[in-house]
This record gives structure tokens, C-alpha cells and sequence, in this order.
């Protein structure tokens, strides 16, 4: 079985929020909801990074712990989905996520949350795969089609990785070989233009290779 | 050195045949040479990192300190628009997550089931309190009609707010498996809506609670002779006391602090419309849990010894008046002051009648305030 994860590539995310327009197209994510957002740290100055934020499917997830009616559960594949049926909006995994994943539409009294909303992994939720009460509540369930998150398939710069942590671990271990471990500090340039690179004498193992 | 004779003598050292002291001497220097290298070796390279030699940090970890937000907020923007979009790591999650799983939930039960516990043990010992001398048939007004509406007004409220936050505290472990998930989820959205809608009037009854009983509330000598007879719970250790007495002026206390801190907290919970990040939800949230639990715990303490703990107790709370044997019982200085006020054995029947003890009362009958008492 798959363990799901996410990973973004600090190196190559660019800030366009493909991924965030992506999945907002694809689940018909309602205005003031933000499954997936983009975060840039130092904007505009040195050292400027960007990173793709949504629910991360923690193994031993807070929100699940914390659900005071029980309505997370976690895939075989390690994916964490809630029952909006069960959901009452409290709004306690709001306080305990990590990553900011969960979402309210304004919906009780006092203008107060309803039901929660977040990324599915586009593995939809309970019920029948793709079944029009599916897709509404949370949208596409696009693992039951045999396919990956719509945000990691639509990153321009593949910075945003989506799949089996194995398969996702090996291609971002790949990378940092190539670049050499200094690369984490030097961005895309020196990352991937082979000249920079030999220049900053930043050289990583793939470094030789002339192709 | 002597040998005893019965004794067989120590066999000495074997000696070493071929090794001069000196060379001896010289292994030896350098084995404890060689020792102190082993032992020493492996403490260089900290001793080198300490200094700062081959210090080389991870290039990426100035970043990973920034979303950690190690060193304060970072300069971090997102297109997204909501409550702190922008943070990438939540900082106070974990440690609201334990406070809530690892101290609010369990002690929280402790503290209510002990108190159940306590409670029903004092029931099984000492029984319902009852009225030594009997009633006497001579009334003593206590509460006016004011007090008693906001008094019910305030518990009534109380109650239903205590019942709903506990549901939603505890309904996952003991209300799941009775109603079954769906029909714990309608529950609970119930009480959460009920919670939420009803829990802002609770300030107004406080303040209310306030303006009305904070009159003789403040604590004397009186008191501490009270607290130190355990308030004459005890059978044959009466204590003496005014119009209230120690037990009743600390839940005033109570209610008004514990009253104050649950409505500010619950006010910052209720109106997330403000913007109010996670942190201080989080904070309101330990504190409105926390007070909580110690509130409920309290009032149950309250409830028991006005309801079935105590005979003539209730008929204070419920049309005003006290037998005069009880308040001899309980609040005797209290009736006294009432004696010496004319105010024992008044009829209480006529509206009009408690509408003119509704005056009197703010005018000082049954006050403590008065020097007969403080004194």
C-alpha cells in the first residue's frame, strides 16, 4: 500500500499558485475556503522562498485526536479525510493543525464556522467514489480514478511533488544529489545552471556529468 | 609484621622476575598516557564545535528557523485571504492539544467525579442536615424577590451551559458509544449552537449576581472562625455566623471571578469575527475549560447542600423566607440582627407583604454591613 505525501521543492516553486487555482477549479472550492495556499517568506529580498501549504496527511494527525465527535479517518493509502455529516465546526483542528489546513465557511450563530473543510489528497471523502454527494461535499475524488492531487499534476515547475512518499522521497533525494547539499541555500540558478554552479563551487555528485 | 602461628602465613606478591621498577614504571606512565587519550579523543570534535571550528551550517536551515518562526514572527505574505494565512507553522497547537488531551479531559473528570463521589460519601455519612429544634413556624424573610429571580435566571442558565460544554468535552468518550456517531453529531452540533447562542447572555447574569448579593460578601474574623469549625458540617461543631457565612461568601467569590473570567474567555471564543488568531483562541480556550471544570465542580458543592443536603435550605431560594429555627441553626447572629429588627414572624403570604420586605431588604434588613455583625 501507498503512504500519501506532499512535498514542496523550496528550489523550484516560483509563487504562480497554479496549484492553488488548480485545486479550486477542480473541487469548486467555495469563495473565503483556501484548501491549498502559497506562502513566501521574504518577499522581494534575499534569500526570498516560496512554499505550497495544504494538509499534510500526518500519520498520527492532531486533528484527529482532538475532534471532540470523532470525525476524522485516515485511507489505507495514509490519507486524512473527515465526515462533513459528523462535523460539527467547532473549530478545535483549526487550533491543533500544524500547516492552518482546516477551513470554515461562516455558517452558525455569531457569524461562528460550519461545517470544516480541507484537502482531501483529492481522495473525496466517505460515501460512493465520485458520487454527485460526494463531489459536492468535497469534491473530485480523483485517487479513485486511478490519478494524483490535481495541484502536484498542474505545478509548472514540478516544485510540488504529490504520491507515494517512497516514490516522492527518491525523486527529491535525486534532486539534492544533483545539486550537491549546498544547494538548498543557492536557489534555481546555481541549483540547476551548470555554470553557476561550477563557478559558486557548489558542485554536488551529478555535477561532472556533461549532457 | 607478624605471623600469628596458627595462622598460614599471607603469601606475598609474586615477584617479577626480569622487569625493573624503572620499565615498570614506564608501561605504566604510558598505559594511563594511552587512557587519557581514549578517554579525551572522542570530547575534540564537541571542544572544536564549541569553539566554532568547522562550524558550517545547513544552507537551509535559515529558512526552516523562519517557518518554524524561531526567532519571532517571519516575513511571510500569501495571496490566500483568512486568519493567519500567511503562518506557515502554528505555533501553539501541540501545546493546546496537550493541555486539552493530557490535563483538561482527564483531571477535569477526576475533579467532577470526585466531587460527585465526595458528595454522595458526606450523603451516606452525615445524611440530609436536618432542623434540630424542629420548625418553629416563625418566618424570617431572606431573599427578595430581585435576588431569587436573577439567582434562578443565572443557575438556570448555568446549568444548560455547563451540560452543553460538557457534552462537547466529554461526549466522545461517553456519548459516542450510546447514540452512535450520527446521533452524537446531531447532539452535539445542538449544544455547540445552544452553547454559543445562549452562553453570551451568562455575563449579564453575573453582573447581575453581582449588584444583587456582593452586599455582605466581604469576608471577617467571623469567617475564619466559620472555615476553622468546617462551617459546623460536622455534628456537634456548630459555627457561628452572620447573614452569610464563609462557605456562602467564597462561592460568591467564586462565581464572580470564575463568572468574569469564563465570560471574557467565552466572549473571544463565541465572536471569532474579530480576526483573533490562534493564539489567543487557544489561550481563552484553556482558560474557559479550565475554569469551567472548577466552576462546575463548585456548583455541584452548592447545589448539593441547597437541594437535598440540608433541611429548610431551599425555601430561601424559593419563596424567600427561612424558619426562624433554621437561621438559629445556621446564621445566628443573622437572626439576632432580625430579632432585634422586629423582622422575625412576619406573614409572608400577601403580595404586598413581600413587595415591603423588597424595599426593606435594600434598606438593610439582613445585612451584615450593619456594626453588630462586623464587629
Amino acid at each position: 500500500m501507498a503512504r500519501m505525501k506532499f512535498l514542496c521543492d523550496t528550489e523550484r516553486c516560483i509563487e504562480c499558485n497554479g496549484c492553488v487555482t488548480a485545486c479550486k477549479n477542480e473541487h469548486e472550492v467555495p469563495w473565503g475556503i483556501n484548501r491549498r495556499r502559497v506562502v513566501t517568506i521574504n518577499d522581494g529580498e534575499k534569500g526570498e522562498r516560496s512554499l505550497s501549504v495544504a494538509c499534510m496527511h500526518c500519520s498520527d494527525a492532531p486533528c484527529m485526536a482532538v475532534c471532540p465527535v470523532d470525525c476524522f479517518f485516515q485511507t489505507a493509502d495514509g490519507v486524512v479525510l473527515h465526515d462533513k455529516d459528523i462535523c460539527i465546526g467547532c473549530g478545535y483542528c483549526f487550533y491543533a493543525c500544524p500547516f492552518g489546513a482546516p477551513q470554515f465557511p461562516t455558517g452558525g450563530v455569531f457569524g461562528s464556522r460550519g461545517k470544516m473543510d480541507k484537502c482531501t489528497f483529492c481522495a473525496g471523502g466517505p460515501g460512493e467514489a465520485n458520487s454527485a454527494e460526494q463531489v459536492r461535499k468535497y469534491g473530485r475524488n480523483r485517487l479513485a480514478e486511478g490519478k494524483l492531487p490535481i495541484c502536484a499534476e498542474m505545478c509548472a515547475t514540478k516544485a510540488l511533488l504529490a504520491g507515494d512518499g517512497d516514490v516522492v522521497a527518491d525523486i527529491f533525494r535525486q534532486r539534492m544529489a544533483y545539486r550537491g547539499a549546498a544547494g538548498l541555500g543557492t536557489g534555481w540558478g546555481v541549483a540547476y545552471d551548470k555554470g553557476l554552479r561550477k563557478a559558486s563551487g557548489l558542485d554536488g555528485k551529478a555535477a561532472g556529468k556533461e549532457d | 609484621m607478624t605471623d600469628h602461628p596458627s595462622r598460614p602465613a599471607i603469601p606475598s606478591e609474586p615477584r617479577q622476575h626480569g622487569v625493573p621498577p624503572r620499565v615498570r614504571a614506564r608501561i605504566t606512565r604510558y598505559l594511563l598516557a594511552l587512557l587519557a587519550f581514549v578517554l579525551i579523543a572522542p570530547l575534540v570534535p564537541y571542544a572544536a564545535a564549541y569553539l566554532g571550528a568547522g562550524n558550517v551550517p545547513n544552507p537551509g536551515a535559515g529558512l526552516w528557523n523562519e517557518v518554524r518562526q524561531r526567532a519571532g514572527p517571519a516575513d511571510a505574505n500569501t495571496q490566500a485571504r483568512g486568519v493567519e494565512s500567511a503562518v506557515l507553522i502554528n505555533q501553539v497547537g501541540e501545546r493546546w492539544r496537550q493541555f486539552r488531551s493530557e490535563m483538561l479531559v482527564p483531571v477535569g473528570a477526576w475533579l467532577l467525579l470526585g466531587t460527585l463521589g465526595f458528595l454522595a460519601l458526606f450523603w451516606i455519612l452525615r445524611g440530609r442536615i436536618p432542623l434540630e429544634g424542629g420548625r418553629s413556624g416563625q418566618l424570617v424573610p431572606r431573599f427578595s424577590v430581585n435576588q431569587r429571580v436573577v439567582h434562578w435566571f443565572a443557575a438556570i442558565l448555568f446549568v444548560f451551559l455547563a451540560v452543553t460544554g460538557l457534552v462537547l468535552l466529554y461526549g466522545r468518550f461517553v456519548l459516542i458509544p450510546i447514540l452512535g456517531p450520527e446521533g452524537f453529531s446531531a447532539t452535539a452540533a445542538a449544544c455547540k449552537e445552544g452553547h454559543n447562542l445562549f452562553g453570551p447572555i451568562f455575563p449579564f447574569a453575573v453582573l447581575a449576581m453581582i449588584v444583587l448579593f456582593l452586599r455582605g460578601n466581604g469576608f471577617n474574623q467571623i469567617d475564619l472562625k466559620w472555615f476553622f469549625r468546617a462551617g459546623g458540617l460536622l455534628k456537634g461543631h456548630p459555627a457561628s455566623s452572620g447573614y452569610y457565612n464563609g462557605g456562602q461568601k467564597s462561592w460568591f467569590w467564586m462565581v464572580v471571578l470564575f463568572g468574569i473570567a469564563i465570560s471574557i474567555s467565552g466572549l473571544i471564543l463565541d465572536f471569532g469575527v474579530f480576526g483573533q488568531g490562534r493564539e489567543v483562541m487557544a489561550l481563552a480556550h484553556v482558560v474557559h475549560g479550565g475554569v469551567a471544570v472548577v466552576f462546575i465542580a463548585a456548583s455541584l458543592g452548592h447545589i448539593y447542600i441547597g437541594t437535598v443536603g440540608m433541611e429548610g435550605a431551599f425555601e430561601s431560594m424559593s419563596h424567600g423566607y427561612v424558619d426562624a429555627n433554621w437561621a438559629r441553626e445556621h446564621h445566628d447572629l443573622w437572626l439576632a440582627e432580625m430579632e432585634a429588627a422586629g423582622m422575625v414572624g412576619v406573614e409572608p403570604n400577601a403580595l404586598e407583604e413581600v413587595k415591603r420586605h423588597d424595599n426593606i431588604d435594600f434598606k438593610g434588613f439582613g445585612s451584615p454591613g450593619t456594626k453588630a455583625v462586623q464587629g
